[in-house]
């Protein structure tokens, strides 16, 4: 059955996806560990197709100014991915790459950025990588973009670019854990729907 | 005062009449347009997130330019709303991500704005103040009580439109 909307996926198919993304998401924690030089653990990632209300509640507040770094998906995947920076996490990572630690992302300067870009690219690079060798696809990925901006204006992106077809998003919920210290994470894979049923094709469960 | 707000989500529209603030959080590349009437202190806020409504049978108006604005015309109208007297205000429609490369994408907002823009012409009505494009988003207040619009950013002033 070819879906329509990411809402039509039923249990199989999500167990599927959490499966992949649990792959993905440690393959992101050992690349971000050997970027920092430090222990970085995940818990096992929830998969969750909400409606951006529901994404916007369950990763923090709509006025809420987080740092994010976007990646095109092309080839036989089209679509996002978003990955979002909470201030912890961006702490965490600033903490230990450039030993600044800030109270607000409007305190930070370009270098702060430019870090966080490389690493939220890293972070969806390494979770894409896995992907493509499990389910056997080709994804190219676009070069990164950031942006420091209100979580609701942030989160409109995905929503308005896939408007049209949908109005769910995927949200790849995990928790990274350093130094005893859980950081949320906010990692959206969006695949266009198209891509998503070749997906479940290749896997073998649509 | 917060918990009296009324809270427009993302494709939807609310009114009110008299007093109390209408508001929409963080516009990104989703345009919010208020409607507002001074004589009978009647006032909407739309927030839409598409330029056009594709499939007429979609039962979710307010979520394209189009059609909401057609919609919130005619609710407000039926409450006695004068398009000759009504002043309309619109904001938001960012490019909130460059992708290098590819200067298409992401440019949902400056057509929505278009859209918009041509919508309201269709309808006679005047844009009488705007804030939109760049690259930030935007909460967006309606006073209906006073009639005044507020738009807040991060990291700058609250502005008046």
């Amino acid at each position: 059955m070819r879906l329509k909307s990411y809402g039509d996926m039923n249990l199989l198919e999500l167990d599927v996806m959490k499966e992949i993304s649990s792959i993905g998401t440690s393959h992101a924690a050992t690349s971000l560990s050997k970027l920092l030089q430090k222990e970085v653990r995940i818990t096992i990632p929830e998969v969750n197709i909400l409606s951006y209300d529901e994404t916007v509640d369950k990763i923090g507040h709509i006025e809420e100014l987080v740092a994010a770094t976007l990646v095109q998906m092309s080839n036989e995947v089209n679509g996002l991915m978003l990955f979002i920076f909470k201030m912890d996490l961006a702490n965490a990572v600033l903490g230990k790459l450039l030993s600044r630690h800030y109270t607000s992302f409007e305190e930070m300067d370009e270098m702060d950025y430019s870090a966080l870009e490389e690493i939220g690219n890293i972070i969806i690079c390494s979770y894409v990588n896995a992907f493509t060798q499990l389910v056997g696809v080709e994804i190219d990925l676009s070069v990164p973009s950031s942006t420091i901006n209100m979580l609701g204006g942030i989160l409109t992106v995905p929503i308005a670019e896939y408007g049209y077809e949908t109005d769910k998003l995927m949200y790849i919920n995990a928790e990274f854990i350093m130094d005893g210290e859980k950081l949320s994470d906010g990692l959206l894979m969006l695949p266009d729907i198209e891509s998503l049923n070749r997906i479940l094709e290749k896997l073998g469960i649509s | 005062m917060a918990d009296k707000d009324l809270k427009v989500g993302i494709g939807d529209m609310k009114f009110t009449r008299g007093s109390g603030v209408v508001i929409t959080y963080a516009l990104g590349s989703c345009i919010g347009i208020t409607f507002y009437d001074p004589f009978l202190k009647l006032g909407a806020l739309l927030h839409i997130m598409l330029p056009n409504r594709a499939d007429p049978n979609d039962p979710k108006v307010f979520k394209y330019a189009d059609s909401g604005i057609h919609e919130t015309v005619r609710k407000l109208s039926a409450f006695g709303m004068v398009k000759s007297r009504t002043v309309v205000k619109i904001a938001g429609g960012a490019k909130m991500f460059d992708v290098k490369g590819n200067s298409d994408f992401g440019n949902i907002g400056q057509r929505n704005a278009a859209m918009v823009k041509k919508i309201l012409m269709e309808e006679r009505l005047r844009i009488s103040a705007e804030d939109t494009g760049g690259t930030y988003a935007r909460t967006m207040l309606l006073d209906v009580a006073t009639g005044d619009v507020a738009v807040r950013t991060v990291g700058k002033p609250e502005k008046h439109l």
